[in-house]
């Protein structure tokens, strides 16, 4: 087991393009990381200098206590599953988990007993004989996840090796790989650009844009407290809801629309000069009501709203609406009965509400 | 000439095909029969190897042992001369470069495991201890496997970045030895703009043109093109998703995260703001050819 740390971090390519900048973190032991963001956010390239595949243009990366730079990715102790759950074809599952060791020079008997405690804790005792052809998209997943464990290795490095399966078993992969890591308790760095897969398999997440890190934090924490617009649209689906306005006494003021700011938020606010002020809001779609105990309750945040369109999710409704010529999304209980063209009162819980700066786009806090 | 050099070099030997690695304790060279030949290193001078260098070809001991397909192939590229070229292989061919960083695996670990990802053995020329060419036949095979896919089995099994460079399929020798320089030629050069580990001929083509395209003129084809999106970074970046998702408007709005429509949005104000509608296959290919100008 190991703990790693990234101290000032940086990767630029030839081409002088920085694809990682100034990047610091501590990955503490058994720890399962997430690190989430767009595509060329930089995320696979910090796990690639990790694993040594990518040279560090400079800072410093340790595992355990040691500094690893200069150490060739075979010595580093790390095993790796990529996006393209790749097996040789004509080799079959039990060759196919033996091979790295095979090449590695490892003992027989050492080799069989490792790939026969990987199959017993994948559940593929009863497929060693099979060829890749013939398991399902799932057991070779299962397999190529068997390939990485018989290294005995102290850290497991994924790139997004769920995302070239279906919706359906995604979802059951997700929990395969969680239960794995419960049992195995390996460091585990994940790259995902999936927020779902990130908020529901993350000890910690690790949200990235343009080579930076924007927040580190617990998935509930970063769900809850977004340090910025970026993090708050990208966490969380449908993605929060970002209005502009202005602050004016204890309103937030989107001309003729006036939101009552509670007392808490609006002393933060005050506090920090944003009194007159432009200011985003930003309001997760959940966090938008259109009960009648909460339409009463909150007169001064309540808003007329136009359903543009209403899509029925089962248990509940996404309303597509506007306000003042912004739109947002409001994510309401099904029970009620709701279409597109309807004219709604909405009520807006900005108790749970954030407000960021016009400028820099950080939250306010 | 070998009977004669025994008379000179009493260790001489003559490595057998099928045996499967050389004696460290020899110098090997190769002859332009094709022939590996050893000699004690202890019975050699530097003068010797010198000496032996001027008809022979130095043979690396870190190499596999060639195999006869090998050297028929080699035969073949180096030949002059057309009756060699009467052999040929039984179904259409391709040489496949690979690279990967200087002094990271042995390439008999390299042979070992590219010998694991297909059915048959596969023929590789060395050029170097880190660079060479696959030759792979086009076969209808069951279960095969794509380059990406060969470099994340591969990069997990020898922790090794690879790069391939996969050259057009040939069906006759003819020409062999232009279609291997020159793929040479543009697999040492290609690897240096783009980030791509695997590189088709056909994808290298528009980097190789716009390349040898004089400077200025790159400069001046971006700046004219892209307008006031050349330092655009995010509505670039969307541009380049939208090429490689050939064009297609869903699939590159699933990739970027954004919304059908606000993808439309955008494309439509990069149309209404230079008059290129990158929709279109004439105005994607220019938009393209300038994307690549401007790296």
């Amino acid at each position: 087991m190991a703990e790693l740390k990234l101290v000032n971090v940086k990767k630029v390519y030839d081409n002088k393009v920085v694809s990682v900048e100034d990047f610091n973190l501590e990955i503490r032991d058994k720890e399962f990381l997430v690190l989430v963001g767009p595509s060329g956010c930089g995320k696979s390239t910090t796990l690639r200098m990790i694993a040594g595949l990518e040279e560090i243009s400079s800072g410093d990366l340790f595992i355990g206590d040691k500094r690893v730079n200069d150490v060739p990715p075979k010595d580093r102790n790390i095993a790796m599953v990529f996006q393209n759950y790749a097996l040789y074809p004509h080799m079959d599952v039990y060759n196919n988990m033996a091979f790295g060791l095979k090449l590695r020079k490892f003992k027989k008997d050492e080799i069989k007993k490792r790939v026969d405690n990987a199959a017993k804790i994948l559940g593929l005792e009863n497929l060693l004989n099979r060829k890749p052809k013939a398991l399902s998209g799932g057991q070779r997943q299962r397999v190529a996840l068997g390939r990485a464990i018989v290294r005995d290795a102290e850290v497991f490095l994924m790139d997004e090796p769920l995302s070239n399966l279906d919706a359906k078993l995604r979802v059951q992969m997700r929990a395969e790989i969680q239960k794995l890591h419960s049992r195995l308790q390996t460091t585990t760095i994940y790259v995902t650009h999936d927020q779902t897969e990130a908020m529901t398999m993350a000890t910690r997440l690790v949200v990235m844009k343009d080579g930076i890190i924007q927040q580190v934090g617990a998935p509930k924490e970063v769900y809850d407290e977004p340090d910025n617009v970026f993090v708050g649209g990208f966490i969380g689906s449908p993605a929060m809801n970002f209005l502009n306005g202005k602050l004016v006494g204890n309103h937030f003021v989107m001309d003729d629309v006036k939101l009552l700011v509670p007392d808490g938020r609006l002393k933060v606010l005050k506090e920090r000069g944003y009194d007159g002020k432009d200011i985003i809001l930003g309001i997760r779609p959940e966090d938008i009501n259109d009960e009648q105990v909460f339409l009463d309750f909150s007169p001064e945040t309540k808003v007329s709203a136009s359903v543009e369109v209403a899509e029925l999710m089962g248990a509940e409704i996404i309303l597509y609406s506007q306000v003042n010529n912004q739109s947002f999304v409001a994510r309401i209980d099904s029970r009620f009965n709701i279409s597109a063209g309807d004219t709604i009162d909405l009520a807006f819980d900005l108790s749970k509400a954030h407000f960021f700066d016009k400028e820099t786009e950080q939250r306010i806090k | 000439m070998i009977n004669q050099l025994k008379e000179v070099f009493s260790t001489l030997k003559v490595h057998k095909d099928g045996s499967n690695q050389l004696d460290s304790d020899y110098k090997w060279f190769a002859t332009d029969k094709e022939e590996i030949i050893g000699i004690r290193n202890d019975e050699l001078t530097s003068k010797d190897v010198s000496l032996l260098t001027t008809f022979l070809t130095p043979y690396n001991v870190k190499f596999p042992t060639p195999t006869q397909a090998e050297r028929n192939w080699r035969k073949i590229i180096y030949s002059t001369d057309l009756g060699e070229k009467d052999w040929k292989p039984s179904h259409p061919f391709r040489f496949v470069y690979f690279s990967f960083n200087k002094n990271q695996i042995e390439p008999l670990l390299f042979k070992d495991a590219i010998e694991g990802l297909f059915d048959k053995q596969v023929p590789i020329l060395w050029e170097n201890e880190h660079e060479g060419f696959i030759i792979e036949q086009q076969m209808m095979e069951e279960e095969s496997i794509s380059y990406e896919q060969i470099i994340d089995i591969l990069m997990s099994d020898l922790y090794v970045k690879i790069t391939f460079f996969v050259g057009p399929y040939k069906k006759d020798m003819e020409d062999l030895t232009l279609y291997y320089h020159s793929l040479t030629n543009i697999a040492k050069r290609i690897f240096h703009y783009t980030t791509k580990s695997v590189l088709t001929y056909v994808e290298a083509i528009p980097f190789l043109l716009t390349k040898q395209t004089d400077e200025d003129l790159r400069l001046d084809i971006s700046k004219t093109i892209l307008q006031e999106y050349i330092h655009d970074e995010e509505t670039i970046h969307m541009m380049d998703t939208f090429f490689q998702c050939n064009l297609n408007l869903s699939e590159t709005a699933k990739v970027l995260h954004l919304h059908r429509n606000s993808l439309q949005y955008r494309l439509d104000r990069f149309f209404e703001k230079t008059g290129i509608d990158i929709r279109q296959f004439q105005d994607a290919m220019t938009v393209s050819l300038a994307l690549l100008a401007r790296k």
